[in-house]
């Protein structure tokens, strides 16, 4: 065959393969989409509450086979009466803990239950696809497949308590509280709100869930834990870090810790620091009464100080905690989920 | 030296001016409003809601329309106490209905189809349709009203300071 | 701020007296931006301004058949705002976390704050934020009677005689509140001296 000819039939073929493979995968891709629905469906119910003004109507998840289920805050944290959609039945729900820091609520209904695996969102990168399950309107669960479009600090000029999934997929009202789903059917996130016109969504990560579900298992409460450093920005990047400790408050941890202001932090247990705002991850996940191993360079030193977290003061709010039941929450917990740095 | 003096703190102070809520806020205020009058005004029960519209109407009586409307007042004073024992009789069916078809009700309608006895909110929503119709009870009328489907716009808290 | 012509306010309330709703929603519109900037300074927590707002208009608007007209119409609904404001924070107590709103970047024009950034030391253009969270600390840790006349008088810039009026107490007792406010600030705001910033 002369060299032209043999050069295109293989780039036909290699053209038509590649079309062939595509829709092939497109193929896959839809079914493996459905596959996460139809697996994960069983353990997200409808949640229905009632708040000083109305009725609400939001969704969440279980996460243990005794009922214990994740929902945000806005559905599970300032309502009553609670009941859930689950297996065609009604059944009563309580609340268990809400935290309005981390955005998220936990209630409990006494039954056998499904549950979702827990999953990590530090494997998720932009691009990664995602699945939501939830329950928009007065609809039947749905599913929403997207994708990881950032990990965002702040909103409109406001910084969140600790970094935020932002979900390019579509969102209607009822589907607060929904699971965020990896393409293995594990749970990264929780939707929490919605922005421009519902076209896109915020999820809280759920390693800041299971913060609270094992603050709640240690102490009966979440305990959100603090030092008593103000961080701001140095003039110059240092070691790769631009946060300095700016401000070493009076009555707290720190002081007294032999941290100085003008101290360079580098690191706040296992999170490496290099801007202010990484501050807010590693104060996030700080628990109360728990040991914090900070590393700063102070000139040309590298020391690292062992402080002892106190209670933060934005959480001197009264927690909200149901009732104790007979039904124990189970004090296992599936992995080592405390990411206590 | 460099002390604040009363002078300068007034001057920080009234800076705080400058902290103002996100952009759309004022904007959004007016229909939130609007939205928890109508809530509002859908719980409260029927005879409250008549009674209001009822004092609304004689408060704004003029001598005028006194002579002009004796059959009016009249027909009103006696929907409103039909329907009150109504439903105190029987609780749960109120016929609104009845309400409809008073005359004076109907002649006070303007001409932009507004409730001229309805207390100011009430315009908004009371359209020439009845809230229940005659067999529903007040519980099935209750399950008319969806509930809030929940998803918010903002997050539901904020840091405002890098500290830890 | 100045305050609003009555005569237009009087307008709008007898026709929301009788029955036309829409004058009352000018009125929320008017008075909204104020209302909020008394509320926000007071509670410094922007959801909690939002409710408290909501509650106030709602009464405001369930009273305003019985208002006659002894006060303006902006002294009674800042009246109203005020107490109920005030009872909610003693019903918060000091359990609440700070909510702040941006600082709007107009800011930037304004001739006090050109003057405070170029002669003050202690205040530096790129710690605002810092500034901002000082002031609204120090904001704090007066006591409510006394935050409400600081932010009437220094932030909504009213009169004594205005103020007097709204929280219903003489002119010589605002006076002396505002007095002893300005001492605690300038107490608590000295800090910057021992740590200036930027």
């Amino acid at each position: 065959m002369p060299p032209f000819r043999l050069a295109f039939a293989l780039s036909f073929l290699a053209a038509t393969s590649l079309v062939y493979g595509q829709e092939e995968s497109a193929t896959a891709v839809s079914h493996h989409v459905k596959e996460v629905f139809e697996r994960a469906a069983k353990a997200v119910v409808k949640i229905h509450g009632v708040d000083e003004h109305c009725e609400i109507s939001g969704t969440g998840f279980f996460i243990d086979p005794t009922g214990t289920l994740y929902t945000a805050y806005t559905v599970g944290g300032e309502a009553g009466n609670f009941t859930i959609d689950f297996n065609g039945k009604r059944y009563p729900a309580h609340q268990v803990l809400a935290d309005i820091r981390s955005g998220t609520a936990i209630l409990k209904t006494d039954v056998a239950t499904p549950a979702l695996p827990i999953g990590k969102s530090e494997e998720l990168e932009v691009a990664t696809p995602v699945v939501a399950i939830g329950y928009p309107l007065d609809l039947p669960e749905t599913p929403n497949f997207g994708m990881i479009a950032g990990f965002d600090r702040k909103y409109l000029g406001r910084y969140f308590s600790t970094t935020h999934l932002r979900v390019n997929l579509p969102t209607q009202r009822g589907e607060a509280g929904a699971p965020l789903l990896n393409m293995k059917g594990e749970v990264v996130g929780i939707l929490v709100s919605s922005l421009e016109n519902n076209s896109a969504c915020y999820a809280v990560p759920i390693e800041a869930a299971e913060k609270i579900r094992s603050d709640f298992v240690r102490f009966g409460e979440a305990r959100h834990g603090w030092v008593g450093i103000n961080v701001s920005e140095a003039a110059r990047r240092v070691e790769g870090s631009r946060a300095e400790m700016t401000e070493i408050m009076e009555g707290t941890p720190a002081a007294g810790s032999g941290i100085k202001p003008g101290d360079i932090l580098l690191q706040v247990g296992r999170k490496k620091v290099h801007e202010p705002e990484d501050v807010l991850d590693a104060s996030f996940f700080i628990t109360a009464g728990d040991t914090v191993p900070i590393t700063v360079l102070r000139g040309s030193e590298k020391l690292t100080f062992n402080v002892q977290a106190e209670l933060h003061p934005a959480s001197q709010r009264p927690p909200l905690i149901a009732s104790p039941t007979n039904q124990a929450i189970p004090l296992k917990l599936d992995s080592e989920v405390q990411r206590t740095p | 030296m460099d002390e604040f003096n009363d002078n300068e703190i007034g001057k920080l102070l009234r800076l705080k001016r400058y902290e103002q809520p996100p952009p759309g806020y004022f904007e959004n205020f007016l229909h939130e409003f609007h939205r928890r009058q109508r809530d509002e005004l859908l719980r409260e029960p029927l005879w409250r809601i008549l009674l209001d519209r009822t004092q609304d109407f004689i408060f704004h009586l003029d001598v005028r329309s006194l002579t002009s409307y004796p059959a009016a007042i009249a027909a009103v004073l006696v929907c409103a106490a039909v329907i009150s024992l109504k439903i105190y009789q029987e609780p749960g069916t109120a016929n609104v209905a009845a309400l409809q078809s008073g005359p004076a009700l109907s002649t006070a309608v303007n001409a932009e189809g507004q409730w001229t006895l309805a207390s100011p909110a009430a315009t908004r929503i009371f359209r020439a349709q009845p809230l229940r119709s005659l067999n529903e009870s007040a519980d099935t009328h209750r399950a008319a009203i969806p509930p809030r489907y929940v998803l918010d716009s903002v997050p539901v808290s904020y840091e405002s300071t890098f500290r830890f | 701020m100045e305050q609003p012509k009555t005569d237009e306010d009087q307008q709008l309330v007898a026709r929301t007296q009788s029955g036309d709703a829409a004058a009352f929603d000018q009125l929320v519109i008017k008075y909204t931006p104020r209302l909020y900037g008394l509320v926000y300074n007071m509670t410094s927590n922007h959801e909690d301004t939002n409710d408290l707002l909501q509650d106030i208009f709602s009464k405001a608007y369930k009273a305003i058949r019985g208002f006659r007209g002894k006060s303006s119409f902006y002294t009674w609904v800042h009246s109203i705002a005020v107490n109920m404001t005030l009872n909610f924070l003693k019903k918060r107590g000091r359990r609440f976390h700070l909510s702040l709103d941006d600082v709007d970047a107009s800011i930037q024009n304004d001739k006090e704050f050109l003057e405070l950034t170029a002669t003050s030391s202690p205040v530096r253009e790129a710690d605002l934020s810092e500034l901002q969270r000082r002031l609204n600390e120090a904001m704090m840790k007066l006591s409510d009677e006394h935050r409400a006349v600081v932010t009437m008088f220094h932030i909504q810039g009213m009169p004594h005689s205005e103020i007097s009026k709204i929280l219903r107490v003489s002119e010589g007792t605002v006076r002396s509140r505002l007095f002893y406010a300005n001492r605690q600030l300038q107490n608590y705001l000295d800090e910057f001296r021992k740590n200036p910033v930027g």
